[in-house]
């Protein structure tokens, strides 16, 4: 099966900044892919390539495995990173409005909509102006505006920012249902704890360029494990080990950054002949720090 | 195009339901109410009745003065429709000096509104009048005055002479001068003031609804902007759809506008209120149905012409109140137009307003104008209006070019040279 989005060599600039340098990248159905990278990264300008709302200045951008068209925008759900509603409308009327320029009928798109704002629980707000409304709400609607038509694909841009942390886990529930339901949803952020837990796929977008991609495992399993987190109770005179590069200790916790292909496993037995260990963690790298390793590097180069 | 009309429809609804779109209904054919019933008003305040002392050294001259103030009053009153306003002009003969002071003090106490004195320099014919009165402006009129005394003169000269009263009336009678207007090959009845009034209301309500509904296309665009609904629309909706969407209810809206006041003036001209303020119905104006068509046709080109480069304009700029800078920009061709209006009523076929009938932004008014003052050959509006679409092909083409790149764009407006990069972008 084609790949639902595939963009070649894309690259576009605006007057005299580049936004997006030679990016490639595919989409597979049934995943969920996180676009990830700074503030100016090139993140909302990639997006925006993908929905045909600018056109790159060279690489072409493949949607449904054909060339970009119109027509197959009544396939994509899109979330803006800026939320826009009309302020005046009720909140019904601009459900049914934006269902209807989708290609619904007035009735589907009622009815969907309805079933939409019983699962966000924004029933009570259905019939109200949408000025009237919270900024969370607000995003609720959008995120129901986004998914109204049924789209086989969704591109959500910063779909988190501004929600409090139970309105954000219903929304990634809703998310990850909607991937069990076979649908591809990329979506674009700066927080790396949400795409360790959500994605499967990654790309990592610094300045333009893509400059880590692939698989979420597999993207990982190429940075070796060398965080040590211990708790203990006694004396901490292993923390001279051989095989520790950094640590920063706290009350009866300590953090450890092991040096290159330094002994883990030696490390833990020094600690016991020291101290009572309640917990010996090896932890893998946080994309958080995959992030600043590779960023830092491409600084450096 | 379904697209388009939904988005005509929502802009449409949300337009009639709003506040704003309820106070103007009501708000603007008030303001223009008032621009006309305060001409007619004042008319009507001066009204009452009146009473007016006619003294001279003649009696005899005075009585015919007398007679003949009473007679341009009665003339007057048919055009006023008001009874109540009679004028009663009384007879004072011969006076002093004393006299003169006393009348002063009536007029002064308002026992009297004013009183005419007519010095006839004994032995000739050589008369000094004075009219004296409260007021600087007068109700009687300066030059009905004068000609009333022109009259009383001649009147009584010749009298002295032994004419008899019938020679007098028939050698003293108003000369009825009929216009006439050449159309369409043949002469018709003309009547220039009525025709200047057609005209310069047609005008007027062109101008007023070009700019006001053009600007709230601006204004409408840059609410999405601001509101940033654009870039949801955007993945729906192609920016041509958008754009044709919101001319068309915008337009929609003006049309509706439109139609009520029409079936209100219909209703009051068909009332005894609508008579009182002294208007009748469009052919009392002498609007043919022909001016009538060409006003509508010429109002629906105006709106999109001026809408398409109002949405251009409104794409540019990022908040409410930077519309004002440009509506400049929409308002002056139409300002001309209204500005030479009596050149053109009175020249509708000289050259330079020929010209200026053919530029597109200016046809609409200046074409109504020479319209109401004679004839304009086919030709030359059916070559307006060939020049009038074009040129809204052309502004539609430009306006989305920098409205697909303008609603995505905020913080600085752009330069002149920017936008017309933005025309270039695909």
């Amino acid at each position: 099966m084609a790949p639902l989005v595939e963009l070649d060599h894309v690259s576009k600039a605006y007057e005299q900044k580049v936004a997006v340098r030679d990016l490639n990248l595919r989409i597979e159905p049934g995943t969920m892919f996180g676009l990830l990278g700074p503030n100016g990264a090139g993140k909302t300008s990639s997006i925006r390539m993908m929905v045909g709302i600018t056109v790159p200045d060279s690489g072409t951008v493949n949607l449904f495995g054909r060339p970009f068209t119109r027509e197959s925008l009544k396939r994509v759900g899109y979330l803006p990173e800026e939320r826009g509603l009309y302020r005046k409308m009720k909140v019904m009327d601009q459900l049914v409005f934006m269902g209807q320029l989708h290609g619904l009928t007035s009735e589907v798109a009622a009815k969907r909509a309805q079933a939409w704002c019983e699962r966000l629980q924004i029933v009570d707000a259905a019939q109200n102006k949408t000025e009237e409304l919270s900024k969370g709400m607000q995003q609720k609607i959008q995120f129901i505006v986004t998914l109204l038509h049924e789209p086989e694909l969704i591109i959500m841009d910063e779909p988190f920012s501004g929600l409090d942390p139970v309105n954000a886990t219903l929304l990634q529930d809703t998310l990850l249902d909607l991937k069990k339901q076979g649908r591809a949803i990329l979506f674009s952020t700066h927080r790396m704890d949400q795409v360790e837990k959500l994605c499967d796929e990654i790309c990592l977008v610094h300045r333009g360029e893509a400059v880590l991609s692939g698989g979420m495992r597999e993207v990982k399993s190429r940075y070796e494990r060398n965080r040590v987190i211990i708790d203990f109770e006694g004396d901490d005179g292993f923390l001279s080990h051989e095989a520790i590069a950094e640590s920063r200790q706290y009350p009866g916790h300590v953090e450890i950054s092991l040096k290159e292909h330094g002994d883990a496993q030696a490390l833990l037995r020094a600690a016991e002949q020291h101290a009572k260990i309640y917990r010996f963690e090896l932890v893998e790298p946080s994309l958080e720090e995959i992030f600043i390793r590779t960023v830092g590097e491409k600084v450096d180069a | 195009m379904r697209e388009a009309l939904l988005v005509a429809r929502r802009e449409y609804l949300e337009r009639i339901r709003s506040k704003a779109f309820r106070i103007s209904t009501v708000l603007i054919p008030l303001f223009f109410a008032l621009i006309f019933g305060v001409g007619a008003l004042s008319g009507k305040l001066s009204g009452g009745a009146r009473h007016v002392l006619v003294v001279s050294n003649d009696s005899q001259l005075a009585e015919s003065e007398r007679a003949e103030l009473i007679a341009a009053d009665n003339a007057a009153a048919e055009t006023r429709r008001d009874p109540s306003s009679r004028l009663t002009v009384d007879v004072k003969a011969p006076l002093t000096q004393d006299d003169l002071a006393a009348l002063n003090a009536e007029v002064e106490s308002k026992q009297i509104d004013g009183y005419l004195w007519l010095n006839l320099r004994p032995g000739t014919t050589r008369l000094e009048a004075t009219y004296t009165s409260r007021g600087s402006a007068d109700f009687v009129g300066r030059d009905r005055m004068q000609d009333s005394i022109g009259h009383a003169l001649v009147r009584e000269e010749l009298v002295k002479r032994g004419a008899t009263s019938e020679e007098i009336q028939a050698l003293l009678r108003d000369v009825d001068l009929k216009t006439q207007q050449v159309k369409n090959g043949t002469a018709v009845a003309a009547d220039a003031s009525k025709g200047f009034w057609g005209a310069y209301i047609m005008a007027f309500m062109l101008y007023f609804a070009v700019v006001f509904y053009g600007v709230n296309v601006a204004h409408s665009v840059v609410a999405e902007k601001t509101s940033r609904v654009f870039e949801v629309m955007l993945s729906s909706a192609k920016p041509e759809s958008l754009m044709l969407g919101k001319l068309l209810g915008v337009g929609a809206v003006g049309l509706t506008q439109m139609a009520i006041w029409i079936v209100f003036v219909l209703i009051l001209s068909a009332s005894s209120l609508w008579m009182t303020f002294g208007l009748g119905g469009l052919a009392a104006y002498g609007v043919t149905p022909l001016q009538l068509i060409f006003f509508v046709l010429y109002f629906i080109l105006g709106f999109f012409l001026y809408s398409a480069l109002s949405a251009g304009l409104g794409a540019t700029v990022s908040q409410e109140s930077e519309v004002q800078q440009f509506s400049m920009i929409i308002v002056l061709p139409q300002v001309i137009g209204l500005a030479l209006i009596v050149y053109i009523l009175s020249n509708p076929g000289a050259w330079p307003v020929v010209l200026l009938s053919l530029i597109p932004p200016c046809t609409p008014i200046v074409m109504c104008l020479r319209m109401a003052a004679m004839a304009v050959p086919a030709w030359q509006l059916a070559l307006s209006l060939v020049l009038m679409v074009l040129s809204i092909y052309g502004m539609v083409w430009v306006a989305t070019r920098i409205y697909r790149v303008g609603i995505l764009m905020y913080g600085k407006r752009p330069t002149l040279p920017e936008i017309l990069r933005w025309l270039k972008y695909s």
